[in-house]
């Protein structure tokens, strides 16, 4: 009697590990808008900075960071310098209050001296403004644990929705222009069953839409 | 028998004196050291000799954040941190930048003018009071600018605003210290850029 209930369980179980596997795949949708020429040369560089001027969010460096690290890889990899290593060498005209919004702003701040060598010792070509998050929603279900004399479990069963939007502007430093827009939407449910333990599946939402925006802005950038 | 027994008192009493210790710092007042690395502004510097007076209000600056129930939650020490920050940004501003222990001493220097920074008050918004995902901290500062006699030429507000996201694997302390160490890049980035448009400061500059 005991080892049918066990195998119904693990059958349970091994069911609903499949149908949370083959459910939490992740959606991605990338939009590019093009409004100027782009072309990179081998020595010139680019540069990717998160928006940090929202009141409730702020663009994650660690998003940052991936696009840039995948954007140095593979074919048509470009040179991209580290944002922190960028921000601290142009202190303190790239700080939250004090970036510039718009094309305009970066005319005025190109304007001074030191700016504009110090954006000419790093070979910037191009200032890509990076801003969004992840968001999550829809969080239902529940998990209770207990703990006993002869051991202890988890049962239930969670789920949420991740979705990651993300925009990348694309700024010209020559000709003081935006060259262009990516977007990047990456939705993903989650699923967390526990069947005695724990079993989270995760919709890596996030590394999809680094994934996705950094190899289209290659593409852009290159002017492919 | 009687040996084990005293062995085995002993212990529990250790125990529970540790129990006791644990107990006593877990309902007590945990505390912030800010640190952070402050770069060198890249501007142009002002052909001027400025002495800079830290007070000891500055230098042992200390922010105490208390729970809604009024007992003491988090002690944040970031005196050290802003003449640190000074320290950075002062020299780049200025030809010449020297520290003096006291007002007094700035006569003997010979400068162009005497800054004193001051803090008049410091701010903290944690995620669990505003429901917010992120840290804040806004600073308001007085800053003045005196001739070496220690007679006024400016005297101005500036306020700082610093924010950091929360994230899973961060503590409390590790984001007031980076809100912290944002305002402290903000008050560097507005006070090296809008030093010279202060009316009193643009004033007293055309003088010289």
């Amino acid at each position: 009697m005991k080892t049918i209930t066990t195998i119904k369980l693990i059958k349970l179980s091994a069911s609903l590990f499949v149908v949370a596997f083959l459910a939490n795949c992740t959606s991605t949708t990338v939009d590019e808008f093009r409004q100027g020429e782009t072309g990179i040369e081998s020595d010139e560089s680019i540069v990717i900075l998160g928006r940090r001027q929202a009141s409730d969010y702020e663009t994650r460096s660690e998003f940052v960071e991936c696009v840039g690290e995948r954007m140095t890889r593979g074919e048509g990899a470009i040179s991209v310098v580290p944002e922190q290593e960028f921000i601290d060498a142009m202190f303190p005209w790239f700080e939250p209050r004090t970036a510039p919004l718009r094309t305009g702003d970066l005319e005025q701040l190109m304007a001074e001296d030191v700016v504009a060598r110090k954006m000419n010792e790093f070979r910037i070509r191009n200032i890509v403004w990076v801003d969004g998050r992840t968001e999550t929603s829809g969080r239902t279900g529940s998990i209770s644990c207990t703990v006993g004399p002869a051991g202890g479990g988890c049962f239930g069963f969670g789920t949420w929705e991740d979705d990651a939007n993300f925009d990348a502007r694309v700024w010209d430093v020559s000709s003081l222009r935006n060259v262009g827009t990516i977007n990047a939407d990456a939705t993903g449910q989650s699923y967390l069953p526990a069947l005695v333990v724990p079993i989270p599946l995760i919709a890596r939402v996030e590394a999809n839409a680094c994934s996705r925006l950094a190899t289209q802005l290659k593409d852009f950038v290159n002017g492919s | 028998m009687r040996l084990v027994n005293t062995a085995n008192k002993a212990i529990l009493s250790r125990l529970t004196i540790l129990f006791v210790a644990g107990l006593l710092n877990a309902c007590g007042a945990s505390s912030v050291i800010i640190e952070g690395n402050f770069p060198t502004p890249n501007i142009n510097k002002m052909p001027l000799s400025v002495a800079v007076y830290y007070d000891d209000a500055l230098r042992e600056f200390a922010y105490m954040e208390y729970t809604e129930t009024g007992r003491e939650e988090i002690n944040i020490e970031s005196g050290l941190s802003h003449i640190q920050l000074f320290d950075a940004v002062l020299p780049a501003m200025f030809d010449q930048v020297v520290n003096v222990s006291s007002l007094e001493d700035a006569v003997s220097q010979n400068v162009d003018a005497v800054f004193a920074p001051a803090i008049e008050e410091f701010q903290l918004a944690l995620p669990a009071k505003t429901k917010l995902d992120v840290y804040e901290v806004w600073i308001k500062y007085n800053m003045r600018l005196l001739t070496s006699e220690g007679d006024y030429i400016a005297d101005w507000v500036l306020t700082s605003y610093g924010k950091t996201p929360t994230e899973t694997f961060r503590s409390v302390e590790n984001g007031i210290n980076e809100a912290t160490v944002v305002a402290l890049r903000d008050l560097a980035s507005s006070f090296s850029l809008s030093f010279a448009q202060v009316p009193e400061v643009r004033d007293w500059l055309s003088s010289l």
